[in-house]
């Protein structure tokens, strides 16, 4: 590198950083936003541990000098629980004692505190947790009330938000990794939201009707799962059939696409619905409900305290990952679109490529869809309306380029987690969601701005270091 | 200066998302003195929500509350994620328009077992093994009856065929149109002439453009239609602009359903006939009343309906809301 010659030490350090910067934008623009979003949620926080539990009762002992009594009063929760247990035994065997104990609402407070007064039994102070302090009865009680102190923290940083901010994106997710791989060839995909609800509401309605409904086998279930998967990837096929072999452009072929699959997800729903109330009267397009508990596992259930979408999500990203930079099938997507033409020459099954790449793209679709109906415990005709619009822009915030052939999978998980931490952001820090449109849209075309300068970058880059 | 202008386009961004952050920040740091209510609502571009929304944070305000106030944009998805945010973030009470009334089922179990009480207003949910701790909303089937009893009015002696313009996701239009049914039904009962036939039931998807849409297809139809009614405001005002367009204003009557200021001015100028009304700003002071009803440990009617009256032209020239 002749011009380096000439240049200091710290320069060259500069330019090294900035070059880092420059190849990983999209991490640093996600840290960033989590620095905002931490910034804007730094908020007054109210444990309800056992350890929180603990200070309670040691409050209490503290300000207790002679023998006196004490109501313990926290919700119908475990969390709650835990915290009442940590304040009983740490006043066991002191001079304290529990006068009784309340694990309910506020009016379950006012009846046992009537109650205590009723007996005549001498009532000295209450503990409790910070949110219940603020209920009327405790603090209209006339006794001392002991809660935890608090401390700040942002919200944003806590586990379960960062839990939540992913696993209410990781449907997103799934199915920008499907269209990543679309983009790639230059395609797009508008019907993924359809084919999510379609594949939700079929899997919701065999496993109602066919499966066996509330007495459906876990076996019976993932049957019902694996017809809505099969079902999105041969809409997929379909799409990609129309752009190989009839040239119809991927936006024509797949506009149409999610207009018949919503309207299939609408009819089945609305005939399921039909036949639950003995079919006289048209059904409404309501979620169609699956009745075997099972069923919510997947969205609902969690495996060592991760959300099952996020894990289901990690897996697909290493598998989405392993397969565009290890396997031939990741190169010959890479080759479509970079140059088709070039592609067919060199002997890349353009046809089979395309075919397999919507396919794909249908059947996370579909994954997300399943993901969805277990979530809400039914197939919702009505679910993913507008995703391929997020979709798209996880993929393209991502730095996907949208003329195709440049893009990583790993950039659009990226992606998606960014549009995800600024509306998680956005939301908790109670942005109303009007402005929240605008700062999304500015998002999206400063990326895209992004997208065209960067060729540009390259260039001169390349010229000056000739 | 590439670098610059690349780091420029990311700063603006994120100079934006700073900006409303903060700003918020501000607001809601004042006074928390008895804790954050949030409240998801259906559809903040319809203006009755709005309604609610506004009403629910001044009553809250009054009280000594901070709301926030998110829109589920009529997908229970994201009605979802907002009530998992609320739990996030510590909230001491939730309000909801429930846009799924069964798919909501999860999420307010979720703030069940967080020990988070869930307030319904407008909608309510119907999933299993929900605890709700109180409900405000509109006694929906008296205004479809109500309904009923004004397009019976409006067509007089002569009867006619009738058109429903619906909104089948939302089960209080349901209930309205169940309403307005049984209100014809029994007026035609033993009338072999000038009866009311319901010729059809279209979606007007609670909007006034998707309500035009589908009573423009709707007057190709059904060329004799002498009534339609439109399960909400803005779908009756589409109604009427679809009217108006294929010169059939003067021969089909419009009954809506709401009472916003929009239709209530359609009414008054005679292009709706007229309006059960609801009331949007009671069920936002109501619920929050519940709220603090609730927090205080008093008993409250944990299902409250209002009912609804009906609100025709002579009632809007005395109206001194409208100008």
């Amino acid at each position: 590198m002749p011009e380096d010659v000439g240049e200091s030490a710290a320069g060259r350090w500069r330019r090294r950083l900035l070059d880092l910067l420059g190849r990983n934008l999209s991490v640093v623009v996600l840290a960033l936003l989590c620095l905002i979003s931490s910034a804007a949620t730094w908020r007054e926080q109210n444990p309800i541990t056992s350890r929180s539990g603990g200070a309670v009762a040691r409050q209490v002992l503290e300000a207790c000098p002679a023998p006196c009594s004490v109501l313990v009063v926290a919700r119908d929760t475990e969390a709650d629980m835990v915290f009442a247990r940590a304040i009983e035994e740490g006043l066991e065997g002191s001079r304290v004692r529990i006068a009784g104990r309340v694990f309910g609402q506020p009016r379950e407070v006012r009846l046992e505190l009537e109650r205590l007064a009723g007996t005549g039994a001498s009532l000295d102070a209450i503990a409790t947790h910070r949110i219940a302090s603020e209920w009327g009865p405790v603090r209209t009680a006339g006794v001392p009330v002991f809660s935890p102190g608090s401390y700040h923290w942002p919200t944003f940083l806590t586990a379960r938000n960062l839990l939540n901010v992913v696993n209410q994106n990781a449907d997103i997710a799934i199915i920008a990794l499907g269209m990543t791989l679309v983009i790639l060839t230059a395609g797009i995909d508008l019907s993924v939201g359809s084919l999510l609800a379609l594949a939700g509401v079929i899997a919701a309605v065999t496993a109602q009707e066919w499966f066996g409904g509330a007495a459906a086998s876990p076996a019976g279930l993932l049957a019902a799962m694996l017809l809505g998967v099969v079902a999105a990837a041969l809409g997929g096929l379909l799409s990609g059939t129309m752009v190989t072999a009839f040239r119809v452009p991927p936006f024509v072929a797949t506009l149409g696409l999610m207009m018949l699959a919503r309207g299939l997800a609408l009819i089945l729903a609305v005939g399921h619905q039909r036949r639950l109330v003995g079919g006289g009267a048209e059904g409404t397009p309501e979620a169609v409900r699956v009745d075997a508990s099972v069923f919510a596992w997947l969205g609902n259930g969690a495996v060592l305290g991760v959300p099952n979408p996020i894990v289901l999500m990690l897996v697909l990203f290493v598998a989405a990952h392993l397969l565009m930079t290890r396997t031939m099938f990741g190169r010959y997507v890479y080759a479509v679109g970079g140059n088709v033409e070039a592609a067919r020459l060199s002997g890349v099954p353009v046809t089979a490529v395309l075919l397999a790449v919507y396919c794909l793209c249908g059947a996370f679709a579909g994954l997300a869809g399943i993901v969805d109906a277990s979530r809400f415990e039914g197939g919702r005709p009505n679910a993913g309306e507008l995703y391929e619009l997020q979709v798209i822009a996880a993929v393209v915030v991502g730095g996907a380029s949208l003329a195709g052939g440049r893009g990583r999978v790993a950039g659009t998980l990226i992606g998606a987690m960014i549009i995800a931490v600024i509306q998680n952001g956005l939301n908790i820090a109670g942005v109303a969601s009007y402005e929240q449109k605008v700062v999304f849209g500015a998002l999206i075309l400063a990326a895209v701005l992004l997208d065209r300068l960067q060729p540009k970058i390259a260039s001169r880059r390349a010229r000056m270091t000739r | 200066m590439k670098r610059l202008l690349v780091g420029t386009v990311a700063a603006i961004g994120l100079a934006a998302l700073g900006a409303c952050a903060g700003g918020m920040d501000g607001s809601e740091s004042g006074g928390v003195a008895r804790g954050t209510i949030g409240f998801s609502a259906m559809t903040l571009k319809n203006p009755f929500f709005k309604i609610i929304a506004d009403s629910l944070t001044a009553e809250a305000e009054r009280h000594g509350f901070d709301v926030v106030v998110t829109d589920a944009e009529r997908d229970v998805n994201r009605q979802s994620q907002q009530v998992d945010n609320f739990l996030a973030s510590g909230v001491v009470a939730i309000v909801l328009n429930p846009v799924d009334r069964i798919a909501i089922g999860p999420a307010v179990r979720r703030a069940n077992e967080a020990g988070v009480p869930v307030f319904t207003s407008d909608l309510q949910a119907v999933a299993e093994g929900v605890e709700i701790a109180g409900h405000v909303g509109t006694d929906n089937y008296q205004g479809g009856l109500l309904a009923g009893e004004a397009m019976i009015e409006a067509l007089g002696e002569a009867g006619g065929e009738v058109l429903v313009l619906h909104f089948k996701q939302a089960n209080s239009c349901v209930l309205r149109v169940d309403g307005f049914r049984h209100a014809i039904g029994e007026y035609n009962r033993d009338r072999t002439e000038g009866r009311i036939e319901i010729v059809a039931e279209l979606e007007g998807g609670g909007l006034r453009d998707e309500g035009y849409r589908a009573m423009a297809d709707g007057i190709q139809a059904y060329p004799d239609l002498a009534g339609v009614f439109a399960i909400n405001d803005p779908s009756a005002l589409g109604a009427r602009t679809a009217l108006e367009q294929a010169g059939r204003a003067d021969q089909v009557r419009i009954v809506g359903f709401d009472g916003e200021i929009a239709g209530r001015e359609a009414i008054r100028d005679g292009k709706i006939y007229a309006d059960p009304i609801q009331y949007p700003d009671r069920m936002g002071v109501m619920t929050v009343q519940n709220i603090v009803s609730y927090l205080d440990g008093e008993d409250f009617e944990r299902v409250h309906l209002i009912p609804t009256e009906l609100y025709r032209q002579a009632d809007a020239e005395q109206d001194p809301t409208l100008d």
